[in-house]
């Protein structure tokens, strides 16, 4: 799995790739401060879900709040990102080759996982230090109050935040993953993937209140929100854990059985 | 089938390179390869052919692991089947198109095959170079031609030095320059210690370089053994065309009298002869011809090919 991991590295780590992550990384940061911040209520206790207020802000977690609020918005993106990463291998031929090279595949998707999960994980701590900075800088303007945003609670907070919004990332990419390998075309698979993480499960959801406690999507929406009205964080981590294993076992079955023709 | 002489017999003491016993693939009621038993000597440059749908890569793919057999067995530098990665190390690959990341330099490519197979990088520059990309390694694989692609693919499987190289249709898309290239190449790959199986349509550049043959057709073995085995089937023959075509009963009867066998097509006579007779043969029959007052207008040695004798074999299959 070694070996898998990074091949997969010399593919993410070179100029251009980084260059684009980085860019891509620094807007995504300051837009989203920008947004969180002008779109926070004035005043209120903090609600459940992503009611984000003036008052919470101001807290020691404001600062990567507004992090962890940005973020939940993109789950679209990362799930499509990772159906379409692990897609097009299947389409451009690519794991027919790597197959070639290195036959035993569950090492070989479980390297290719891990390594842009990686890859994910030093952009997501780049993205959240620099939408930290910067909300900092643009706090004043709403009135956000920053005292407590470099404390030691704030730093406990950021880390836990961080992991949170690791783990949703996580979440999306095993199932964005298993959708991959098991539709194995970049157009039916993101097709399938944006209608489904988008509106698919929101409209359920409209109609119907308990799909939030159900369904994979809404379940990492609620869990980065730290909980909501329908369903509790752990309840949804544990609910996701479950989704997470199923995933995880067909997408390694039909990736370790299927012939591989493309 | 059709089994002109056992590798065994041809070899001294090396196991054979590949073996497979009843393979079978089938797609629903579809038997892609039906029952393939075969052997590659060590060392041989094998030509693997048939038509569109004969079941050539869906084999290759079988072999390499891609694609798991309905039934049957095999064994590849003596590993079994079962176990690709037990051998694939010791075999490089180009199968269907050459696949890789049109992002990514020539280079990043092989980088990238390197690693996952835990192959020297320092082997990159020298396959490059043997492929003659050595001055276009830093391109990125989107701009390459379809030779250049085609290359890249050959040098990705050189990478781990192989025993066995697996080419399917490596001149598919080629023109005819990289057809010649790519013929050459393959020679300078065959040292004799490499084996090499080659698929390909293009039967004319299998008959210069492969000297072990096999065939199928309908995804069953029509003949494997050496390659001049399977062109020795189909006699050399002199064709002769008088100038006048109310003259070929009586050129026949000439022939005839000579004790050899004419046959007749169209305005010509074809008369089997012994390959390494036949300039002699058909000066003989011009100059018994001139004798009798029958003005020859053709007359020429035809030698058979492998594709007249892929042809008659797929014709006598059908």
């Amino acid at each position: 799995m070694i070996a898998a991991i990074r091949a997969e590295l010399v593919k993410l780590l070179r100029r251009r790739v980084l260059v684009i992550s980085a860019v891509t990384t620094a807007v995504f940061a300051v837009a989203s401060a920008a947004i969180v911040l002008i779109s926070a209520e004035p005043a209120g206790p903090p609600s459940a879900g992503r009611g984000v207020t003036v008052t919470s802000l101001s807290g020691a977690g404001g600062g990567t709040e507004v992090f962890t609020t940005a973020v939940s918005f993109a789950g679209v993106f990362v799930f499509v990102v990772f159906v379409g990463v692990v897609a097009v291998e299947f389409s451009r031929g690519t794991f027919r080759t790597m197959l070639m090279h290195q036959p035993r595949r569950l090492r070989l998707l479980a390297g290719k996982v891990t390594a842009l999960l990686a890859f994910a994980a030093v952009v997501l701590a780049v993205a959240e230090a620099l939408t930290w900075t910067a909300a900092r800088l643009l706090a004043p303007t709403q009135d956000v109050a920053t005292g407590h945003w470099t404390s030691a609670a704030a730093l406990g907070q950021a880390v836990t935040d961080y992991g949170s919004v690791l783990f949703w990332v996580g979440g999306y990419a095993l199932l964005g993953t298993t959708l991959a390998v098991l539709v194995r075309s970049v157009p039916v698979a993101l097709a399938i993937g944006i209608a489904w993480a988008g509106p698919f499960e929101h409209l359920l959801q409209d109609a119907w209140d308990p799909a939030g406690r159900f369904f994979p999507g809404l379940l990492l929406e609620a869990f980065v929100a730290g909980g909501t009205s329908e369903v509790s964080a752990t309840r949804a981590l544990v609910t996701i854990a479950a989704y997470a294993t199923l995933a995880a076992a067909v997408g390694a079955t039909a990736f370790a059985r299927r012939d591989v023709t493309a | 089938m059709n089994t002109a002489q056992t590798p065994q017999e041809t070899l001294t003491g090396r196991a054979p390179a590949l073996v497979t016993e009843r393979l079978t693939k089938r797609y629903g009621s579809r038997a892609a390869v039906n029952g393939l038993t075969l052997e590659v000597p060590a060392g041989v440059v094998a030509g693997f052919i048939g038509p569109n749908g004969a079941g050539k890569t869906t084999t290759m793919a079988m072999l390499l692991g891609l694609v798991t057999p309905t039934a049957g067995t095999a064994t590849v530098l003596g590993s079994s089947l079962d176990d690709p990665a037990s051998y694939l190390g010791r075999v490089g690959a180009l199968i269907e198109t050459p696949a890789f990341w049109p992002g990514l330099t020539g280079i990043e490519n092989l980088r990238v095959v390197a690693t996952l197979a835990g192959h020297h990088h320092g082997r990159i520059p020298e396959v490059l170079d043997l492929v003659r990309l050595g001055g276009r390694g830093a391109d990125r694989f989107g701009e390459y031609s379809l030779g250049m692609k085609q290359r890249l693919g050959i040098a990705a499987a050189l990478l781990g030095d192989p025993e066995l190289l697996v080419l399917d249709e490596p001149t598919n898309g080629l023109d005819p320059a990289g057809i010649n290239e790519m013929r050459q190449f393959i020679l300078e790959l065959a040292d004799g210690e490499r084996t090499l199986l080659v698929s390909s349509h293009i039967l004319s550049e299998l008959e210069h370089v492969a000297d072990w043959l096999i065939v199928i057709n309908d995804g069953s073995l029509l003949y494997q053994g050496p390659a001049e085995g399977f062109l020795g089937r189909v006699p050399t023959v002199v064709a002769l065309a008088p100038e006048h075509p109310r003259d070929l009963d009586r050129l026949a009867a000439l022939v005839r009298a000579d004790g050899l066998d004419p046959r007749r097509e169209d305005t010509q006579l074809t008369v089997p002869v012994a390959d390494d007779d036949a300039k002699a043969a058909a000066a003989a029959l011009n100059r018994s011809a001139g004798a009798h007052g029958i003005v020859l207008a053709e007359l020429y040695v035809r030698r058979p090919s492998l594709e007249s004798q892929y042809l008659a074999a797929i014709g006598g299959e059908q």
